[in-house]
């Protein structure tokens, strides 16, 4: 992929509209000495990771509730078939004009976005739990809260990280687009700014780091956990 | 534990008609008849998972069963499968587990286990959970004949340290004379007890 970036941006030759990878580097460097690439990195993972746990906890809530209950499927199945297919725009503007241009409205209209997408993947888990396990919990009368931690969540474990999986990398692309319509720090407004002065260098320089933060956080975090949830079914140890 | 049924019906067609059964602690009672009969279904509504029968069912005797198949977490260890659905402590699990022969497999995954011990887990499951009546559902259906001999000492010596009392669901003749029970024969459509 490299090479091929190389070989595009020299028979481009135009360093303006399409920056060679070493043109890239050196911004990446020089936003991260001058301290500017903390600072709205962090604001812009702040804004994912809040969205994220915000969706993927409601989303969780109403995929056991819609999975459980024929009732509450049958009504509210309209409801999320509507969400799936509101566009993420539509969302966010609307969030704007209602909440305000403000942390809260940024935040709702992401985990919003969301929210619908981890529904559907739960609610169908939740369908498939076994019930077997149901009867051993009811038998051996389980807490409610024993039996969401020992049998019902392991049961969810891949279609939950499954949808982390999706979820993440969804969400930090409608954060920038967030960010860029109405917040004032954070990746997607600084690219809004490079947009402007149609710096390339700077848009691919911010994009690539912030896709470096959010592969490190799938390699360091969602696989290890993954790899522990699914310890079980392994035969070692 | 007390069963007062008046019906019990699946879509519309009535498989259980009226039984009435007393079992205390330290009484054993099999319940015996083909398959499909309903005993199953009569077991399930004095374990409390069907709900939906006319009839009362009272007592607040501590019940405990065991499955016709393990139905342990594969998520969890030995040691916690007992220790999270009979929510004992640590100490009694153990006990427990030695005294079905499991000792030593405490930190195993059910899925590291033969189905033999994973029956025998199920087993120090139910008896974790202290109950005065033990509930079991064909446990002994699918096993070799070895094992299945093994498994009804293992169970009798269970129910004779403990004092608890036994519900057994079965089709086999032979198993409630060795677990000293008294045979109830379920019968006739719908099924009632010596119908």
């Amino acid at each position: 992929m490299l090479v091929l970036w190389i070989v595009i941006a020299r028979i481009s030759d135009n360093p303006r509209t399409m920056p060679g990878p070493d043109a890239v580097a050196a911004r990446i460097w020089q936003l991260a000495a001058a301290g500017e690439l903390w600072f709205h990195a962090g604001m812009t993972l702040f804004r994912v990771l809040a969205s994220f746990v915000l969706a993927m906890a409601v989303g969780l809530a109403l995929g056991l509730w819609m999975g459980r209950s024929r009732t509450a499927d049958h009504w509210l199945n309209p409801m999320l078939v509507i969400a799936l297919n509101i566009p993420a725009l539509v969302i966010i503007v609307l969030a704007y004009i209602w909440i305000g241009l403000n942390e809260v409205a940024a935040i709702t209209a992401v985990a919003l976005n969301k929210i619908p997408v981890v529904t559907v993947m739960l609610r169908e888990g939740t369908r498939a739990l076994r019930p077997d396990l149901d009867d051993l919990a009811t038998a051996f009368r389980m807490s409610s809260l024993a039996r969401l931690r020992h049998v019902v969540l392991p049961q969810l474990a891949p279609h939950i990280a499954a949808a982390a999986r999706a979820g993440i990398s969804l969400i930090w692309k409608i954060v920038l687009v967030v960010e860029f319509l109405g917040r004032s720090n954070g990746v997607g407004f600084k690219i809004h700014l490079l947009f402007s002065s149609f710096d390339v260098t700077g848009v691919l320089a911010w994009a690539l780091s912030f896709v470096a933060v959010m592969l490190s956080i799938d390699l360091f975090l969602l696989r290890p956990w993954e790899a522990r949830a699914n310890r079980w079914r392994r035969d070692e140890d | 534990m007390k069963i007062d049924l008046r019906a019990k019906s699946f879509g519309g067609r009535a498989v259980l008609g009226p039984i009435r059964l007393q079992v205390a602690r330290g009484q054993r009672v099999a319940l015996l008849g083909p398959s499909g009969i309903g005993k199953s279904t009569l077991l399930r509504i004095i374990a409390g998972l069907d709900r939906d029968f006319d009839g009362r069912v009272e007592g607040s005797d501590r019940l405990a069963i065991v499955f016709q198949e393990p139905t342990l977490l594969p998520w969890r260890r030995a040691l916690e499968n007992i220790i999270i659905a009979a929510g004992c402590d640590a100490a009694t699990a153990r006990d427990l587990m030695a005294q079905v022969g499991l000792a030593g497999r405490e930190a195993h995954y059910p899925r590291q286990l033969s189905l033999g011990q994973q029956r025998r887990l199920a087993l120090a499951r139910a008896f974790a959970a202290g109950p005065d009546i033990l509930l079991m559902d064909e446990p002994f259906a699918s096993l070799d004949p070895e094992t299945a001999a093994r498994m009804i000492g293992l169970t009798a010596g269970l129910l004779e340290r403990s004092g608890a009392g036994l519900i057994l669901v079965t089709h086999d003749d032979s198993e409630p004379a060795r677990l000293a029970a008294t045979p109830l024969v379920l019968g006739g459509d719908p099924a009632v007890i010596g119908g």
